[in-house]
């Protein structure tokens, strides 16, 4: 045994009492959450973690049926809807003289009168790509070239 | 400008015309030309060379015929096309019980759900709600009948067999809780269970049976399998969507390989993968050639050097100059080196009936098909930039 001289003194020790109650740790706040099933507007779907007890979320717009996000697709082109027939009584009375583009992509609803000169076969690369989107829309082959890949996006995703 | 670089340039400077047998037609091109110099170096460079010695001067005229023909490895450039995965992977048994399993944990974590901010006292959302909710004893659709804060909270742990953490079994319970179901069957009350009394004539349907004002059907999800898998269709992109899948071709030799062919004129290997992909597979393709740099390259000497002709390619612009010569350049190739080109597929499909080099078929592969399909060789050298799933 040390002389108490030698021995490490420790004040704080001596005045503070042994504390052996565990100190209070809160319950961190965390909403319920539920499992919800997403569907998006081409029917693929998948599952996800959410405050909403909604089961399922069907989406009308998002980018399985945007343009932006589908630049190749013929089926989210604008296209114009005439059910009435007026925008084609207007044309058959004033032509579509001013609708430069129309008159340069030979859209079908042309009526025909104006045709699109094939003969141009261009060698180079980008008048290839380019005449090809004309050449199918000509023969109405525009809605059969539908992107296989797209397609085949459909189904149920994983879990999350 | 690296080192490197540099350091061939040099060489390139000091030993005047290199000789076409040493290197490739593109780096000749590039080494012969001077590089750009500002105006005081070409000033000193100018001081320097100003007294030529009639030898070196010599040595700078290039040979204008060449009796013998180029030696050089035959250059190719090969798109690797691949259609990403579609769909996530299916989860291992692990996953599945320990994604339950903290499910059922965070029911006893988690606060209650508060139910009066969602549904309004006495309106028919809440009253469906309660209804559903006391058949399930809890809020949650996907993990079963558990209730965390009852005498049975701890039993959290699935038996062997049991198939609440499938998820397919998961989305049917959302599926049936919105239909207005409850995730599991009701104890059936019919006429069955009341001894042969007769109540309302159908064996299940009994009286305290609620009946379905208006039946809701809500979509079912598409299966992962498609009728492209069971089919095993290799030429639909619409089998294995939890994969990658490469597209291969048929050549001329009757071998499965990515679509391949020379690099023509000046053009670099990304803009000779993009021709190729448009030459060999149609244009019926959205597609995205990654980066500027080979993913990987295939190496091959042949038995014997082969004699060939650089032809013209009509896509190829600069190539021109081989096409007004009409013969074009004859070339001894020893063998052929072929950089793969990484490449996306976004849309449409492959049609070999048009291309230009011969290939009868195409096939979209998984990473362990195309082991099948090509050559042991072929194989060593793709393997590795081919992607796992």
């Amino acid at each position: 045994m040390l002389p108490s001289t030698l021995r490490p003194q420790c004040h704080a020790c001596a005045l503070r009492q042994q504390i052996r109650h565990a100190s209070l740790l809160r319950r961190p706040k965390r909403p319920y959450s539920f499992t919800q099933l997403i569907t998006l507007s081409d029917g693929s779907t998948f599952t996800h973690r959410t405050t909403s007890p909604q089961p399922i979320y069907r989406s009308t717009k998002d980018t399985k049926n945007s343009a932006l996000w589908n630049p190749s697709s013929q089926k989210l082109l604008n296209i114009e809807e005439d059910e009435a027939g007026r925008l084609k009584r207007f044309r058959r009375r004033f032509g579509r003289g001013f609708d430069a583009e129309a008159m340069e992509q030979g859209e079908e609803a042309g009526e025909g009168a104006e045709t699109v000169d094939q003969a141009q076969q261009d060698e180079s690369l980008l008048d290839l790509i380019a005449g090809y989107g004309q050449a199918a829309e000509k023969t109405g082959e525009a809605a059969g070239v539908q992107d296989e890949a797209k397609k085949s996006g459909k189904g149920k995703g994983g879990q999350k | 400008m690296n080192a490197g670089q540099k350091s061939a340039r040099r060489i390139a400077a000091s030993n005047g015309h290199l000789p076409r047998d040493t290197i490739c037609t593109s780096c000749r091109h590039r080494l012969s030309h001077q590089p750009r110099r500002h105006a005081a170096t070409a000033a000193a460079a100018a001081e320097e060379q100003l007294p030529p010695p009639p030898q070196q001067a010599m040595q700078h005229i290039p040979p204008v015929t060449a009796k013998a023909p180029a030696k050089a490895y035959r250059l190719l450039a090969s798109p690797v096309l691949s259609r990403p995965p579609l769909l996530t992977r299916e989860l291992t048994s692990f996953e599945k019980a320990y994604y339950l399993y903290q499910k059922r944990l965070n029911e006893r974590l988690a606060q209650p759900f508060s139910r009066y901010f969602y549904y309004k006292k006495g309106t028919p959302g809440d009253v469906e709600w309660k209804r559903k909710a006391k058949a399930r004893q809890t809020a949650a659709r996907d993990i079963g009948v558990y209730n965390a804060y009852g005498r049975e909270g701890w039993n959290d742990e699935v038996l062997y067999g049991d198939q609440t953490a499938e998820p397919e079994n998961q989305v049917d319970a959302l599926i049936r809780d919105a239909e207005g179901k409850n995730i599991v069957d009701d104890q059936p009350v019919g006429d069955a269970d009341k001894d042969g009394e007769a109540v309302t004539g159908d064996a299940t349907v009994g009286e305290g049976q609620r009946r379905e004002l208006q039946k809701i059907e809500v979509e079912r999800p598409m299966p992962r399998m498609t009728e492209a898998d069971r089919a095993n269709d290799v030429r639909s992109l619409s089998r294995k969507l939890d994969r990658s899948l490469y597209l291969l071709v048929k050549n001329k030799e009757g071998r499965w390989r990515f679509p391949e062919d020379r690099v023509y004129g000046r053009e670099n290997l990304h803009q000779a993968a993009e021709r190729i992909l448009i030459q060999s597979c149609g244009i019926n393709m959205n597609t995205w050639i990654v980066g500027n740099h080979p993913v990987g390259h295939h190496a091959y000497t042949y038995a014997l050097p082969i004699l060939s002709k650089l032809a013209a390619n009509k896509l190829v612009p600069t190539s021109a100059a081989a096409r007004r010569g009409e013969e074009g350049e004859e070339r001894e190739e020893f063998g052929e080196k072929a950089f793969f080109m990484k490449a996306r597929i976004m849309a449409g499909q492959a049609d070999v009936s048009k291309n230009e080099y011969g290939h009868s078929e195409f096939q979209w592969l998984a990473k362990e098909e195309v082991k099948k399909a090509v050559t042991p060789g072929y194989w060593s050298s793709v393997r590795n930039m081919l992607a796992e799933r």
